[in-house]
């Protein structure tokens, strides 16, 4: 009985911050072993906050908690000879081995791509780092910032006249992370037919240029270079201030609307009667009709808009085939009907947090479901499994390993 | 052994339309998998054949079956049963209804993997919601915590949640055609964007939990690094990205500005002091930028132990030397009919060293490859396929493309009710006529 998607894959785990960490989480949520492996002071994403009820403690950063479930923890210090000896013993019986050190830090180590794939030429290697293994940037360095800026991302976001913009929550990172998940697969499945593992590259500052390749391909069929948001944000044709998404009686909706069936409308536009009397309020079909602008057009909406529940306006639309859009909160998110009715959130017990509510399943495979087994690992949790029944070191041997800093 | 690509024969059934299907069924096609896009030749979208159509569905074969035809079902099912894979992204229930659910397809290829992408899943209240990008980059919440601090929340340009979803896509379909080698089973995937775009913000939703918080609009602060954010430079709207992250970093920062005084003050003493006092940081850090190039000053503080980018337009980024030593874009050859000529398009972000991706093809005229398709792959004769032409379940004659100019063809991924970019509002930058020469694809 294999007990997920990856029930016979083991992943060793190198990873630190957001990407690598959710490309592993990945794995480990449709059932890989994945072994993270720490430095002995432990991961430096166990510094990263917010913290459980704000408490700044090792096992208690959020971060390391929602990424590193269902993963086992050990502890081994890689810039010595004998914890680069135990890394190897370990790439022997594994299937990935993910890492985002700097580019040849590995190689430093001996434990470079062409090092390990004589130990284990099964073995698929994926580095994940801010500009790739080659070029002329290679050692750059990248946050989340700098990806969206680097990628292209900031210069189309943000007003016309003010500084280019990034989303508030690491996004590109995350999608780094689905990156690596999707090519470090591939490779995963093409072992059956070649015969062997290989090496993955992956560039942060790529993801996010493939991420918006729309002004891209734009520039590169016509020449036309997209900036921002119009001029004058009231005359944004995707609606008004901020960039179309205006203030209902409480909290944020997306002014913009478009009807049933006509994704790509080719003429005509909104068909404004229709959707004033969504908003019951049929009297006003008419003047959004005979409006020249958008302008005009919320001058007529806003105060409207303003006095009608976000979530009223959201589902009105939504339950009459339209698309519409909701700015949810957290605390929305955490309420959601349709969250609990597909079991989204789930509890977790942990050693240290105690029981807390989990974000869960990402996406539903029959065959083969999401499940939480394990909560994210203490430091060191897994040495003595590891180390002892897995690797069999005896127990003396392994006190030797921690009084020699190897683990 | 050699193979010619990751996805070296495998079969996907491509039954998409809009963005971020279409971008995950080019991935597996550049990935060597054998994708064949269905279209309804009698459908509007049909004759959807611009820049990024192009794009998007590069790559595939492409026929054509109109399913509310006579027998066009029965085409749809011949292909299931030779498919290892099939997408779709219908409304939730719309396959059942046509009679082509899993469990009917199941029956002619018990080993199938079928994904079903929705905006909001197969189940749950909101399941017949419709779910566009652009519209779940709020309902997902990443809008929440997006903006200036002085503003409400804002969206991002391009379709964000898309792109997340096609990868994630590409990601599910591996994880299952993995599965299947191992144990033999397909399964239905019950894909919705709603809940892939929720998970990347897991620990916004535990500090909720925990700490009770609700999210804030921060522009491009950090929570607890500074300075961190977008600075002006020499030019019409440059800019350098820096983020400080460590104590060394602005010690760094401090030596190459000089020095200066203000820098030393007690007001920037310290990683919470210079967090608490960003607002007079920002504004001291802009009065330095502007003096600089921005590539020059990305440059210096790169080589510096900095971390900083410059903040490239389509067009900068496009012919960036690193981009470029990297092979991130690659040529497309498009047929001398369709008069779109030789275009630069986005690559990936990933390189395998044994079986690299790469474009294989450009994107099919309607219905291109019926006769290889139905004829070869699924052995109809000629009278057989002649019967499914008058018949209207397949496009008659493949009708070639019009004769067009690459540049008005190009238009952009018109999103709903947006006109799209234009100089007038200020949402283009600016039209480069000499952009094919500068990506050296002149025709």
């Amino acid at each position: 009985m294999i007990p997920g998607l990856f029930g016979n894959i083991r992943v060793i785990d190198l990873t630190t911050d957001v990407a690598g960490p959710f490309a592993t989480k990945l794995f480990a949520d449709y059932g890989a072993d994945v072994i993270k492996v720490e430095p002995i002071s432990g991961d430096i994403s166990r510094q990263m906050g917010p913290f459980h009820e704000d408490d700044p403690h090792p096992e208690k950063s959020l971060s390391f908690l929602f990424l590193n479930c269902n993963k086992r923890g050990i502890t081994l210090n890689l810039e010595t000879r004998l914890g680069q000896k135990i890394l190897r013993e370990l790439i022997k019986d594994a299937d990935l081995l993910i890492e985002n050190n700097p580019p040849g830090h590995m190689e430093k180590l001996g434990l470079g791509y062409t090092d390990l794939e004589k130990i284990n030429p099964n073995l698929v290697m994926t580095s994940i780092t801010p500009f790739g293994q080659t070029g002329p940037y290679k050692d750059f360095s990248g946050n989340d910032l700098i990806y969206y800026a680097f990628g292209g991302q900031m210069y189309i976001s943000g007003a016309y006249d003010r500084e280019p913009l990034k989303h508030g929550t690491p996004q590109s990172l995350y999608l780094g992370g689905m990156v690596a998940a999707y090519s470090t697969a591939g490779a995963l499945f093409a072992r059956r037919a070649l015969g062997s593992g290989q090496y993955i590259d992956l560039s942060l500052s790529e993801v996010m240029a493939a991420d918006q390749f729309q002004t891209i391909v734009r520039y590169g069929f016509s020449g036309e270079v997209t900036r921002r948001s119009p001029k004058n944000d009231a005359g944004d044709p995707k609606g008004t201030t901020f960039n179309g998404i205006v203030p209902a009686k409480d909290g944020y909706i997306r002014l913009s609307a478009s009807p049933p069936n006509r994704l790509y409308p080719r003429s005509g536009g909104t068909p404004w009667k229709e959707y004033a009397d969504i908003l019951g309020e049929p009297e006003l079909g008419e003047q959004l009709e005979n409006a020249n602008n958008t302008t005009d057009r919320d001058k007529i909406l806003l105060p409207v808009i303003s006095d009608i529940p976000k979530f009223e306006y959201f589902h009105n639309l939504m339950t009459k085939d339209w698309n519409a859009a909701v700015v949810q909160t957290p605390e929305d998110l955490s309420n959601c009907p349709h969250l609990e009715e597909r079991n989204y959130f789930t509890e977790i017990e942990h050693p240290v947090v105690g029981k807390i509510r989990f974000p869960g399943e990402i996406i539903r495979f029959p065959e083969s479901p999401w499940n939480l087994r394990l909560p994210a690992p203490l430091l060191g949790q897994h040495n003595s499994v590891v180390y002892g029944e897995e690797l069999g070191y005896s127990e003396n041997e392994i006190v030797q390993l921690k009084q020699m800093g190897s683990i | 052994m050699q193979i010619d690509g990751m996805l070296s024969g495998v079969r996907v059934l491509d039954s998409t339309t809009n963005v971020a299907m279409p971008t995950a069924m080019h991935i597996l096609a550049d990935m060597g998998a054998e994708v064949i896009k269905i279209e309804g030749h009698t459908r509007e979208e049909a004759s959807n054949r611009d820049g990024p159509f192009q794009f998007l569905q590069h790559g595939k074969l492409g026929v054509t079956i109109n399913l509310r035809g006579d027998g066009g079902l029965d085409l749809f099912k011949d292909l299931a049963k030779v498919s290892d894979v099939l997408v779709e992204n219908n409304r939730a229930g719309t396959f059942q209804r046509l009679g082509l659910g899993y469990q009917e397809l199941v029956k002619v290829n018990p080993t199938l993997i079928m994904l079903s992408n929705t905006g909001f899943g197969q189940t749950g209240p909101w399941r017949r919601y419709t779910g566009i990008g652009s519209f779940l980059e709020l309902t997902t919440g990443v809008s929440n915590q997006t903006g200036y601090m002085d503003q409400g929340p804002r969206q991002v340009g391009g379709a964000w949640i898309d792109i997340h979803a096609a990868w994630m896509t590409v990601f599910s379909i591996l994880a299952a055609l993995n599965f299947r080698a191992e144990t033999g089973k397909g399964q239905h995937i019950d894909f919705g964007m709603y809940q892939v775009g929720v998970t990347t913000l897991g620990v916004e939703l535990l500090d909720f939990f925990s700490n009770g918080r609700n999210g804030t609009r921060m522009a491009n602060r950090h929570p607890y690094h500074a300075p961190h954010g977008v600075y002006p430079c020499i030019g019409d709207d440059k800019w350098i990205a820096i983020a400080v992250e460590t104590s060394e970093q602005w010690d760094s920062l401090k030596g190459i500005m000089g020095d200066p005084e203000w820098a030393n003050s007690s007001k920037f003493s310290s990683p919470i002091e210079r967090h608490q006092n960003q607002d007079s940081l920002d504004e001291h850090l802009k009065a330095w930028t502007i003096t600089y190039d921005a590539y020059e000053l990305m440059h210096l503080l790169q080589n510096s132990g900095g971390t900083a980018s410059i903040v490239p337009n389509s067009a900068e980024i496009m012919i960036d030397p690193h981009m470029k030593a990297r092979g991130f874009y690659e040529k497309m050859e498009h047929s001398p009919e369709s008069g779109f000529g030789t275009r630069m398009f986005v690559g990936r972000p990933w390189k395998a060293s044994k079986t690299p991706s790469y474009f294989r093809r450009p994107t099919p005229y309607l219905g291109e490859h019926n006769d290889t398709i139905f004829g070869e792959l699924l052995g109809l004769n000629k009278k057989e396929l002649g019967d499914l032409e008058s018949a209207n379940v397949i496009a008659e004659v493949p009708p070639k493309p019009k004769e067009k100019k690459g540049k008005t063809a190009a238009g952009g991924l018109q999103n709903l009710n947006n006109p799209g970019p234009s100089l007038e509002n200020g949402t283009l930058a600016y039209i480069d006529a000499d952009y094919q020469k500068r990506l050296g694809v002149e025709e």
